[in-house]
């Protein structure tokens, strides 16, 4: 199936903004005609300047197909150019220019079925609470593992949210801190590895699906960490970050 | 029409010195990494540059006989295509004067070739009377793989994209040939202070 | 590795300009290694212009003059397109 070409711009409105780190927050978007899209596919954004220079970025959509409003989550890049007043500046009544849905190939619906294996560095977290808002709109039962790798507590997304979903309904959210150990925490802190990923399961040939999504780095490495283990290769779904210049 | 991003200015041109700064273009402290492939990894014992095409005999180096030629030591800005530019980049590195002492050739162009099957083209006297490096180090310190070390050719006069990453060689050719960008819409010249970025500039 | 490549979903956009088809899932069989990945795993690098790399041998798949007004493309390859309805 093709859905419709998604290179159409249209205006979207900022509704709200919701703080979700020190160096992120969500913005919710009204965007009149949105065709709606699949948990994990993403937008372009573009800002226009009042000299009419423009600047376009890629941005991960964070709500559930099933939400009402459309919403990102974005994290300041230091020294860039568009997510710092994305994080900064926006305020609700702004407007922006989106197109999309954009992507087919880093998606999942219930429909497609598990167990499904989610690894998150840093913000590519975004993609992967979308995949697990879904699930939990559609009631479904399908085992998913989490582990997301963050530099600390204060730097993981949604932490709440995540907190309130686990443990049930066949859902195991595990977390690792790759720079600032929690006072009194007994759980992983260094970068993921394959004991981790081992011990989080679903083993290899339970025919997961896995979604791994961060910065180029660490995406090349965990991909290569599960084939190693014995995942199937084209059930290894990446998603990169950056460097795009922010 | 698009919407106004309010409070949206983009990257200043602020405070830039205008004869140093070309049109289009703004200014950066950071060395952004822009690259056709993946940085490829040939040990400097399989290293070499060559000079072939239209000479009598091909012309060849390997690392340890490059770094034996006299080196300059130079301080240049450079422009990228994609609008960053950087001032007070400093270098050091090997005239491609030095390279092409001695040649005598009915060439007008070169293409450069590199690792990784990227070329670029230029014409020869671009490449001539002090023009162009092969630069192996970079503020004092050796050429970084991700900004086109061992060596890259260094042309700060047009867009970067012609200064080729990881550069093995130049072809000395009779009529000019288009290389990776160049063949799909980027200038055949590329000069910044002309804004020839694409093909019709 | 110190690539700086994203994946083929990181340019979907701009791919959608291209091709006007939903590009991420549409199957490309390479010109040199024979292998058939969809275009959501191949490597995407942006140098002046963009460039897709084959996720199997890196030969180019396809390369993009991004100029604003006006796209300059060669594609390379058998590319799989699903028209739309």
């Amino acid at each position: 199936m093709t859905p419709p070409v998604p290179v159409l711009w249209r205006t979207a409105t900022v509704r709200d903004v919701v703080a979700e780190t020190a160096h992120a927050r969500t913005l919710v978007l009204d965007a009149p005609g949105w065709p709606g899209h699949r948990a994990g596919q993403h937008l372009d954004l573009r800002l226009t300047a009042e000299d009419g220079y423009q600047a376009q970025r890629s941005y991960s959509i964070a709500s559930a197909p099933e939400a009402a409003a459309l919403e990102i989550t974005v994290e300041v890049i230091d020294d860039g150019e568009v997510s710092p007043y994305l994080v900064e500046e926006v305020r609700p009544g702004d407007e922006l220019e989106v197109r999309g849905p954009i992507g087919g190939h880093f998606t999942w619906s219930v429909a497609d079925g598990g167990p499904l294996l989610l690894v998150a560095g840093g913000s590519g977290l975004v993609p992967l609470m979308a995949m697990l808002r879904h699930r939990a709109a559609q009631a479904s039962d399908v085992a998913a593992h989490v582990l997301v790798s963050a530099r600390g507590e204060q730097d993981v997304l949604y932490g709440d949210e995540l907190a309130a979903l686990e443990p049930r309904d066949g859902l195991r959210v595990a977390r690792t801190y790759t720079r600032v150990r929690p006072q009194g925490w007994t759980g992983w802190a260094r970068r993921v590895d394959a004991a981790m990923l081992d011990a989080l399961g679903p083993a290899p040939g339970a025919g997961a699906r896995c979604f791994v999504c961060g910065p180029t780095p660490f995406v090349e490495r965990v991909a290569q960490l599960l084939v190693d283990a014995g995942h199937e290769a084209r059930a290894v779904h990446t998603e990169r970050f950056g460097p795009t210049g922010g | 029409m698009a919407p106004l991003s309010r409070g949206f200015h983009g990257r200043r041109r602020e405070g830039a010195d205008p004869s140093r700064l070309p049109p289009g273009q703004y200014l950066t402290p950071d060395f952004p990494v822009l690259s056709a492939g993946p940085t490829p990894r040939t040990r400097l014992d399989d290293w070499s540059f060559t000079i072939d095409g239209l000479l009598d005999a091909p012309l060849s180096w390997t690392w340890e006989e490059l770094l034996a030629l006299p080196s300059e030591t130079f301080t240049v800005d450079i422009h990228c295509v994609t609008k960053w530019s950087k001032l007070d980049t400093a270098w050091a590195g090997v005239s491609v004067d030095t390279l092409l002492d001695g040649v005598t050739t009915e060439a007008e162009h070169v293409v450069a070739w590199s690792d990784g099957d990227y070329t670029t083209n230029l014409p020869l006297e671009d490449v001539s009377d002090g023009k162009a490096w092969v630069v192996h180090t970079y503020d004092g310190e050796p050429l970084e793989p991700e900004h086109g070390g061992p060596a890259r050719l260094l042309v700060p006069h047009l867009y970067f994209w012609k200064s080729a990453k990881w550069v093995r060689g130049l072809r000395l050719t009779a009529e000019n040939e288009p290389g990776f960008w160049e063949s799909v819409g980027y200038h055949d010249y590329g000069d910044p202070w002309r804004e020839q970025r694409y093909w019709s500039d | 590795m110190s690539d700086v490549h994203l994946d083929g979903n990181g340019v979907a956009g701009l791919l959608g300009e291209i091709l006007a088809v939903e590009v991420t899932t549409v199957l490309r069989t390479c010109q040199t290694c024979g292998d058939r990945r969809a275009i959501g795993e191949h490597r995407a690098y942006r140098g002046a212009g963009v460039v897709l790399r084959c996720p199997s041998c890196g030969d180019v798949a396809l390369r993009v003059g991004t100029r604003p007004e006006r796209l300059t493309v060669e594609l390379r390859g058998a590319f799989e397109v699903t028209p739309r309805a």
